[in-house]
């Protein structure tokens, strides 16, 4: 059954058309690998799902319920919310670099059990409860909350094999490292579907495939990754979608699409990918 | 003793240069951060606005600023205006206040728009993104050019005695006035002790935002 379906993603930026309707879909626990050129809209089309960009068309079906549409306004709060059915991990790691790695993977976490904390009090105080006694319970949910926060922080960290840098701060550790933090970080608040912005793009080749490694570590889970990793991506995703000029050029399992390209301009990509390899 | 009694007219004199100074701070600091979101805003008319008023106040020497402050209302108006220090302190609060707001301005535009983006993606608030992602980053990048601006502060209030108020130099013109020379360069050593200290204060805040690496 489709988990996520796309469709018709149009986007321009100043009168150039990036997206020409991009028609998609993904079952649950898939991974689809987009690939592609430069400039072909790979990344415009991950940032729209991730709300960094506002598509001019198109919308988003989640779990057979639409999620968004382009042409409706959404508030600052929906916005958020729908934000938060997606993760994205950009190329280059975007870590905080004013607070330790165990930090930078629980602060969104944290700032939302403040808000939640908060609520409490609210709702406490307004059901008669005496203002000091709610204020007090409150902060012991924000404790507790915060103690939750931080052990699973440590179990992510621990996933991708970084428990003994908790305490480091982004300067400290090498990219391969900065990127796995931000793996750890974007599942932090446990999107549906994580996305991946050409997570090896900024790294130094032998810091690759600590990061690979570390992507494949999390199979089972719904993922798109943009990337230009062919051997990656054939080995490591359900569906391979190519894109070029701002359309599905085609799309397929890994043995189609690498093995048997049937457009014209998939194989000279893909020919071109293997000359420079 | 001579000395003393100068030293004593100088340090009344030097109060009223630091209450200068530390109300202009108290002032101009907030309002340069609200000058700065307005320059950058995505409303045009507001943008334009405040980037008049920069150009003005940055366009036209703080001395005129305080005589017009001064004199502008009750010449224009009719009206009577400020009192002479609130007057100098409102002009100085608004021309420091633009000079900040560059600064705010350079700072907040320099931190990476992914940083921003990295927040959003985690569902946080503008506001949250603002207070525990941008802000320390910009603190740690205006500092130097801060210290800068707030050490030309220092010796800027002796601009005040244009409409005579009593601040340190306009005190030691006054043995000058009697004959009596080597006042007035005394106030040097007033002004490089209060330098000085200024100077290690920023010294040591840069050094706790040293973790910060940008």
């Amino acid at each position: 059954m489709e988990f996520l379906r796309v469709e018709g993603f149009r986007k321009s930026f100043s009168g150039k058309e990036v997206l020409k309707g991009i028609d998609f879909s993904l079952e649950q626990g898939q991974i689809l690998a987009i690939i592609g050129s430069s400039g072909s809209g790979k990344t415009t089309l991950l940032r729209c799902l991730n709300f960094l960009e506002t598509p001019d068309e198109g919308r988003i079906f989640l779990g057979g319920e639409l999620l968004s549409d382009a042409t409706c306004k959404y508030s600052e709060r929906e916005l958020r919310a729908k934000r938060l059915k997606f993760g994205l991990v950009f190329q280059n790691f975007n870590l905080f670099p004013h607070y330790r790695a165990l930090k930078n993977v629980t602060l969104a976490a944290d700032l939302l059990a403040k808000e939640r904390a908060r609520a409490q009090k609210k709702e406490a105080v307004a059901a008669g409860c005496k203002r000091s006694r709610a204020a007090a319970e409150a902060k012991e949910f924000y404790r507790s909350l915060l103690a939750e926060n931080r052990r699973r922080a440590e179990v992510l960290l621990e996933r991708v094999s970084l428990s003994d840098k908790a305490e480091s701060y982004p300067f400290e550790l090498s990219g391969g490292q900065q990127q796995r933090v931000a793996i750890a970080r974007a599942l932090a608040l446990e999107p549906e579907i994580l996305c991946f912005d050409e997570p090896t793009s900024a790294l130094d080749p032998e810091l690759t495939g600590e990061v690979l490694k570390a992507i494949r570590a999390l199979k089972g889970r719904t993922m798109i990754i943009v990337t230009h990793e062919m051997a990656f991506a054939r080995d490591v995703a359900d569906r391979v979608l190519f894109m070029a000029d701002g359309v599905v050029e085609e799309s397929g399992t890994p043995e189609e699409v690498f093995g048997n390209p049937q457009k014209g301009k998939t194989k000279a990509f893909l020919r071109h990918r293997e000359e420079m390899i | 003793m001579k000395f003393w009694e100068v030293t004593l007219n100088l340090l009344e004199g030097f109060g009223t240069t630091c209450s200068i100074f530390a109300a202009t701070l108290i002032l101009a600091l907030p309002l340069g951060l609200l000058i700065a979101f307005g320059s950058m805003s995505r409303f045009r008319p507001l943008r334009y606005v405040c980037r008049t008023v920069v150009w003005i106040i940055r366009g036209t020497p703080l001395m005129l600023q305080i005589i017009a402050i001064f004199y502008g209302p009750p010449l224009l108006f009719g009206i009577s205006g400020f009192d002479r220090v609130p007057a100098v302190i409102v002009a100085f609060a608004i021309n420091y206040a633009c000079y900040f707001s560059e600064i705010y301005r350079g700072g907040i535009e320099s931190v990476p728009r992914g940083q921003m983006e990295a927040g959003q993606v985690l569902g946080m608030k503008k506001g949250q993104i603002f207070r525990h992602i941008i802000l320390i980053q910009v603190i740690k990048r205006i500092v130097p050019p801060m210290s800068n601006e707030i050490i030309t502060l220092v010796k800027d209030t002796s601009l005040a005695r244009v409409i005579s108020v009593a601040e340190i130099i306009m005190e030691a013109q006054e043995y000058t006035r009697q004959g009596l020379i080597w006042p007035i360069f005394y106030t040097g050593a007033f002004y490089l002790i209060f330098v000085g200290a200024l100077t290690l204060l920023f010294r040591y805040l840069e050094k706790r935002l040293a973790y910060i690496k940008v």
